[in-house]
C-alpha cells in the first residue's frame, strides 16, 4: 500500500509538469485547432537551455550558474529564478516564431497543411536538440537534498522529496496565474472570443493576430518554465524527449477535453499517475503504447474528453 | 431547351405510374429539435405519386431541415417517414432510427442543393457517374483486375450518364470539370447527377435561384418533363412564387416549423396566414 | 474518361481474352503516341529503358568505376531494391491520403505487420515454439519453423495487412482529418512496440481448472529480431533473389513496382477512383448522392495499407531478416514526404518521391558527408541531419507548393496557390440549414455522428 502511494506521488510531480506542457497544446487547439506537434520539442529545448545554464562545466553545461548541491541555498534561489525568467522568454519566443514562420502563412489552407508543417518543424527542432546536446542524454547531479520531508511527521515509509516540492512550488503558481489571466485580463477574454469565433472575434476589433501570437507566447514560457522543472526535478534531458513528453502532455489535454484548461491540468495528472503506475508495476516498456491506448480509446469513445470543451464549442 | 425535342431516355428512368394514387411519402408526426430549438414541430406531410409538391415558407421555416430528414442526413427527434412503402425513420419508444443518406438514394430518392455541391475538379461526366455509383454491382476486386464484368458494366453506365447529360444539354461538355461550367449548366449538371442515382421522388431545392425568367420558364419546363415524360415525383423548395403557383399541383406552407397551410396553389395563396406570414401582420387581405 | 469500344465476352476466359488484346493492343498505341507527342514518347521510352537497364548498369559499371576510378553516388543495389521497395508503400499511402484525402501517420505499423508475416512464415523462428511447416519452400527437409514460398507470402502478408487497415479504421475512420492522423501515429507507435515486447512474453492464469502458463517465450523476437528469413527464390532457374543476388533483387522489386502501379491504375480509374475523389472533394454531396462514404473510405485505408504488406514482406525476405528497432515513426513520415514531394494524388509523382527521395537519404547524403569528411573531418555529417533537412523541406512544400511537383490535376486545383484561392470564393457553402440560427452557434449536426462536424470550410482537406 505504501509503495501504491508512493507511485502516485511520483506519478502526481511528472504529472504537474505534463500539465504545463499540456496546456501549451490545449491553448494552441482552442485558438486555431492545430495540433501543435513542435510543442513538446519547445520543451525540450528549453530543458536544453536550462541544462546549459544550470549544469557546470565539468557535466558538459555552459556553467553560467553551476548550480549544486553545494550551492548555498540563497544564491541558489535566485539563479533557479533566473534560470525560469531566461528559459521562458527565449521559449516564448522561440514559439512565437514558430507560429510567424510555420502556421500564420497557412491559415486559410487546407486544415492538414499547418500539421503537416507542424511535424516538419518539429524535426528541426529535434535536430536543433541534437546538434547543441548531442546524441546522448545529458545529466546533472540532483541539486535538492534528498532527505524524506514527512520523516519529522514520523513517517518513513512514504517519502516526499524537497525536489518534488519545488515542482509544485514552480508549477502550482503558473497554472493558477493562467487560470486568472485566461479567465479574467482583456487579452485573456480576446483568446476565449478568438477561441469561440475568430472572424467575429476580428469584426469586435480584437487583433486576432496578435492574440494567436500572444497564445503562443503563453505556450512557449510555460514549456521554457517546464524544461527547467525537467533539469531540476529528474535531472535529464535528451534530444528526443519531446516526443515521450509531448505524446504524454498531449494525450492529457485530450483526455481532459481539448480546449479546456482545467480538463488539461486534470488529465494530465491522470496520465502522471498512468505513467507512474505502468512503469513500476508493469515496464516501461509497455508506458508508451498505453498511454498512446489511452488516447486513441477516448478519440473513438469520448472525443470530448472528461470535461468536455470550453475555450470553443468545436469538436 | 425547347419541348418539342423528342426524348431518348434509358427505360430505368421510367418509374411509378400516374394513374397509381397511392403515396409516394407519408411523414407524421416529424419533428426536429437542435438544443433547445425546434426547427420543425409535428410536421404531417404527403407526396402523392407523380405529383409536383411544392414546399414554401419565410426563411428559417424549416423546409431545408424538412428536406435533410427525408434524405436522411438528419435524424429526426421524433416521427416517422415513408417513402414508397418502405420506411425510412421510424420511432420505437423513445428511440428514432434513421437510414442512412446513401441508403436512402438507393431506395430512391435523389436531391439537388441550395447552394451547388458538385465535385468541381471532376468533369461533368464523371460527376453523373458518381451518381450512378450506388447501383453498380461491381466490387473492388473487380476493379483491381478489370474484369471483363465490370469493363461491360462501365460502358453501359458511360452510355446511361451521357444520356443524362444529352438530356440537360450538356453532352458536348462532358469533359469540363464542373467548376468551369456557368452557373446555369452547373444547376442542370446537378439535376442530371440526382437523376442518376435512379430516383423515383426528387428534391429540388431552389432550383431557379439566380435565374433571369426566360432560364427560370425553361427550368419549370423542364421540371413538367420529369413528372411527364420521366414519371418522377417532384418536391421543391421554392420561393419564386411564379414557378410554385405555374407548376405546384399542391403548395405546403411552413412557418416556424409548422405547416400553416396546405392544399392546391390557388387556395394557399388567398389563405391569409400564408400573406402574413411572409408579408407580415397587416399586410394581409392584399395578394 | 474514354471506354472501350470493343465487345467484352463473357466466362472465365474473358478475362485472359481481354487482357490478351490490352496487350495486343499496346504496340499500335505507342506508334499513335509517337506520332502525337513524338518528344514525350521518346523521351519516357528512353528513361524506362534506363531504368530498366539500370540495376545491370549499377551493378557492374557503376560499382566498377567506382571502386577503381572515382566514387559516384550511384545507388547501389540494396538502394535501388529499397527505392522499388519506398515507391510501392509510397503509391499505397497515395491512395490512403492523394486518392482518399485521409491523412495517414502511422504508415510503418502496416509495413511492419508485413515484414513480420514474412518473418513469421519463411524462417525456423517458430521453431523453437515447436511449430515446422514447410510447404512448397526452398529448405532442407524437416528444417525447423514455418516456411513457404514468398509469393505465397506476399498473399498472405496483403490478406493480413488489409484486415488490419480495416480493423484499425473502422472505429476511426470517421474522427475529423487531424484526430484521425493522430489516431493512425497511435497505432504506427503501437504496432512496434507490440513486435518489440513480445519477446520475452511471461504469463501465468489459473481460472479452476484451466491453466495458462508462458514463460519467456519468444513470439516476436524482439530487438534482435527474426532471422534468417527465406529469401524469394524462382525453383526452375534456380534463383534466389536475397541482398548477395546483385541486380537480381531489384529486378524482382520492380516486377512487383510495375503490378503495384498497374493496381493503383486499375482502381484509380474504377468506380472506387471516383467515390474517393467525390468524398475527397464534398463528403456530404458524395453521401447525399449514394456513396456509403464509410464502406468508401475503409476501403482505401484497407487497399492502401496492403501495398506496405507487400513492401513490408519483400524487404524482410530480401534482407533475410526482420527487427524492430527498424520500424518506427520516421518511416511514415519518409513515406508521406515523398507522397508530398512527389505530388499528391499522381502515381507517378509517388513514384518520382520515392525514388528521389530514397537517393538522396540511403546514397546521396551520404556521400556528400563522406566526401566532406574527407575534406573537413569537423564539419558536421549532413546523413546524420537528414530528418532536419527533411523537416525544413516539409515546412517550404506546405508554404510555398502543398500540391507537390507532380500532382494530379485535381489536387493541383484544390492546393495550388491559384487553387486555393478558388477554394475560398467557393468555400462559404454551409450545412443546408434555412438559417444558421436554426442550430445553436458553433455547433452543427450531421444527425448521425457528431464527432464528424462538417463546419464550412472543412470540406476540403489535405
Amino acid at each position: 500500500m505504501d509503495q501504491l502511494i508512493q507511485v502516485l506521488i511520483i506519478g502526481l510531480a511528472n504529472g504537474l509538469i505534463f500539465a504545463l506542457v499540456a496546456l501549451g497544446y490545449t491553448l494552441v487547439y482552442g485558438i486555431i485547432e492545430l495540433i501543435n506537434f513542435a510543442h513538446g520539442d519547445v520543451f525540450m529545448l528549453g530543458s536544453m537551455l536550462a541544462f546549459g545554464l544550470i549544469a557546470p562545466v565539468a557535466s558538459g553545461g555552459l556553467g553560467v550558474f553551476s548550480i549544486t548541491a553545494a550551492t548555498p541555498v540563497p544564491l541558489m534561489v535566485v539563479q533557479i529564478v533566473a534560470t525560469l525568467l531566461i528559459c521562458m522568454i527565449v521559449m516564448a519566443f522561440l514559439n512565437v516564431s514558430i507560429e510567424r514562420v510555420a502556421y500564420r502563412p497557412l491559415r486559410h489552407a487546407p486544415k492538414l497543411a499547418p500539421l503537416i508543417s507542424a511535424i516538419g518543424m518539429s524535426f528541426v527542432l529535434q535536430n536543433v536538440g541534437l546538434v547543441f546536446g548531442g546524441a546522448y542524454q545529458r545529466t546533472i547531479e540532483p541539486i535538492f537534498p534528498t532527505d524524506n520531508l514527512l520523516a519529522p511527521l514520523g513517517i518513513t515509509e512514504i517519502v516526499i522529496t524537497p525536489a518534488q516540492v519545488f515542482v509544485a512550488v514552480v508549477t502550482v503558481p503558473l497554472l493558477i496565474l493562467l487560470t486568472w489571466f485566461v479567465g479574467r485580463t482583456r487579452q485573456g477574454r480576446a483568446m476565449r472570443a478568438t477561441a469561440q469565433d475568430p472572424d467575429t472575434a476580428g469584426l469586435m476589433g480584437v487583433d486576432v493576430n496578435r492574440t494567436i501570437a500572444l497564445t503562443f507566447l503563453i505556450g512557449g514560457a510555460l514549456a521554457g518554465a517546464a524544461g527547467v522543472v525537467q533539469i531540476l526535478y529528474n535531472n535529464y534531458t535528451v534530444w528526443n524527449l519531446g516526443f515521450r513528453f509531448g505524446l504524454n502532455s498531449f494525450t492529457a489535454a485530450v483526455l481532459g477535453g481539448i480546449g479546456n484548461l482545467q480538463g488539461a491540468v486534470l488529465g494530465a495528472l491522470v496520465i502522471g499517475e498512468i505513467n507512474a503506475l505502468s512503469d513500476f508495476y508493469l515496464s516501461t516498456n509497455w508506458t508508451q503504447a498505453i498511454v498512446f491506448g489511452v488516447l486513441i480509446g477516448i478519440l473513438v469513445f469520448k472525443p470530448t474528453g472528461l470535461l468536455g470543451q470550453q475555450l470553443a464549442d468545436r469538436a | 431547351m425547347s419541348t418539342l425535342q423528342p426524348l431518348a431516355l434509358p427505360p430505368t428512368l421510367l418509374t411509378g405510374t400516374l394513374q397509381d394514387s397511392a403515396l409516394l411519402v407519408k411523414a407524421r408526426d416529424v419533428t426536429k429539435r437542435f438544443g433547445g430549438l425546434t426547427a420543425v414541430n409535428s410536421v404531417d406531410f404527403d407526396i402523392p405519386r407523380g405529383s409536383i409538391v411544392s414546399l414554401i415558407g419565410p426563411n428559417g421555416a424549416g423546409k431545408t431541415t424538412f428536406f435533410n430528414m427525408i434524405t436522411g442526413y438528419y435524424v429526426p427527434t421524433a416521427g416517422s417517414i415513408t417513402f414508397d412503402d418502405q420506411p425510412i425513420v421510424t420511432t420505437r419508444g423513445n428511440r428514432v432510427r434513421s437510414l442512412k443518406p446513401h441508403q436512402v438514394t438507393a431506395l430512391g430518392i435523389g436531391r439537388t442543393f441550395q447552394n451547388i455541391r458538385l465535385f468541381g475538379t471532376m468533369s461533368a461526366l464523371d460527376n453523373v457517374r458518381v451518381g450512378l455509383n450506388v447501383h453498380l454491382k461491381s466490387h473492388w476486386w473487380d476493379s483491381v483486375f478489370r474484369s471483363p464484368g465490370m469493363l461491360r458494366e462501365e460502358q453501359a453506365a458511360v452510355e446511361e450518364c451521357m444520356a443524362l447529360l444529352k438530356l440537360v444539354e450538356l453532352d458536348r461538355r462532358a469533359e469540363t470539370w464542373a467548376r468551369n461550367l456557368p452557373y446555369g449548366d452547373q444547376r442542370r449538371l446537378e439535376i442530371a447527377r440526382a437523376l442518376a442515382t435512379r430516383p423515383k421522388l426528387v428534391l429540388l431545392d431552389e432550383p431557379t435561384a439566380g435565374m433571369n425568367s426566360s432560364e427560370t420558364r425553361q427550368m419549370t419546363d423542364f421540371i413538367q418533363r420529369l413528372r411527364g415524360e420521366l414519371g418522377l415525383t417532384v418536391l421543391l423548395i421554392e420561393h419564386d412564387m411564379r414557378v410554385v403557383m405555374g407548376i405546384s399541383d399542391r403548395v405546403t406552407v411552413l412557418d416556424y416549423g409548422e405547416v400553416i397551410a396546405e392544399g392546391a396553389p390557388a387556395e394557399v395563396r388567398a389563405n391569409p396566414r400564408v400573406v402574413e406570414a411572409y408579408l407580415g401582420r397587416g399586410a394581409a387581405g392584399g395578394a | 474518361m474514354s471506354s472501350a469500344t470493343r465487345t467484352i465476352g463473357s466466362g472465365p476466359g474473358a478475362w485472359l481474352v481481354y487482357v490478351g488484346s490490352t496487350l495486343a493492343a499496346m504496340p499500335g498505341r505507342y506508334v499513335a503516341a509517337l506520332r502525337e507527342h513524338r518528344v514525350r514518347t521518346l523521351g519516357l521510352t528512353l528513361l524506362f529503358i534506363l531504368i530498366a537497364l539500370y540495376p545491370v548498369i549499377g551493378h557492374y559499371v557503376l560499382a566498377d568505376f567506382s571502386r577503381n576510378v572515382f566514387p559516384l553516388p550511384f545507388p547501389d543495389d540494396t538502394v535501388a531494391t529499397f527505392m522499388t521497395i519506398f515507391a510501392i508503400m509510397a503509391i499505397g499511402l497515395n491512395i490512403v491520403a492523394g486518392f482518399a484525402g485521409l491523412l495517414d501517420l502511422g504508415y510503418v505499423a502496416f509495413y511492419a505487420i508485413g515484414a513480420y508475416t514474412a518473418a513469421f512464415l519463411a524462417s525456423p523462428h517458430f521453431g523453437a515454439l515447436g511449430i515446422n511447416l514447410t510447404f512448397l519452400g526452398n529448405v532442407g527437409p524437416g528444417a525447423a519453423g514455418i516456411h513457404l514460398p514468398y509469393w505465397l507470402v506476399a498473399v498472405i502478408a496483403v490478406i493480413v495487412v488489409a484486415t488490419a487497415g480495416a480493423l484499425l479504421g473502422a472505429p476511426t475512420l470517421r474522427l475529423r482529418g487531424d484526430y484521425l492522423a493522430i489516431v493512425t501515429l497511435g497505432f504506427g507507435e503501437i504496432v512496434p512496440l507490440f513486435f518489440k515486447n513480445l519477446s520475452s512474453v511471461t504469463f501465468s492464469l489459473t481460472l479452476g481448472p484451466i491453466a495458462i502458463h508462458i514463460a519467456n517465450e519468444n513470439w516476436t523476437g524482439g530487438v534482435q529480431g527474426i532471422n534468417p528469413i527465406d529469401p524469394p527464390f524462382l525453383p526452375w532457374l534456380n534463383l534466389v533473389f536475397d541482398a548477395r543476388s546483385g541486380p537480381l533483387a531489384v529486378y524482382l522489386g520492380l516486377f512487383l513496382l510495375s503490378l503495384a502501379i498497374i493496381v493503383a491504375r486499375n482502381l484509380e480509374r474504377s468506380r472506387m477512383g471516383r467515390a474517393w475523389g467525390a468524398i475527397r472533394e464534398d463528403e456530404t454531396a458524395a453521401e447525399m448522392m449514394g456513396v456509403n462514404t464509410v464502406r468508401t473510405k475503409l476501403l482505401a485505408f484497407a487497399l492502401g495499407a496492403s501495398f506496405a504488406g507487400v513492401a513490408g514482406s519483400f524487404q524482410a525476405s530480401y534482407l533475410g531478416a526482420s527487427t524492430s528497432d527498424f520500424f518506427d515513426f520516421t518511416i511514415s513520415i519518409l513515406v508521406l514526404i515523398m507522397v508530398i514531394l512527389g505530388g499528391i494524388g499522381n502515381i507517378w509523382g509517388a513514384v518520382l518521391g520515392a525514388f528521389a527521395l530514397t537517393y538522396v537519404d540511403k546514397t546521396l547524403l551520404p556521400y556528400i558527408g563522406q566526401r566532406i569528411g574527407d575534406v573537413a573531418p569537423s564539419l558536421p555529417n549532413p546523413a546524420e541531419y537528414n530528418f532536419l533537412i527533411f523537416g525544413v523541406i516539409l515546412v517550404l512544400m506546405m508554404r510555398f507548393r502543398p500540391q507537390g511537383f507532380l500532382p494530379s490535376r485535381q489536387r493541383e486545383a484544390e492546393l495550388s496557390v491559384g487553387g486555393l484561392a478558388e477554394a475560398e470564393r467557393e468555400i462559404g457553402a454551409p450545412l443546408d440549414l434555412d438559417n444558421v440560427s436554426v442550430a445553436p452557434p458553433g455547433q452543427q449536426e450531421t444527425g448521425h455522428d457528431a464527432r464528424d462536424v462538417e463546419v464550412p470550410g472543412e470540406a476540403r482537406d489535405l
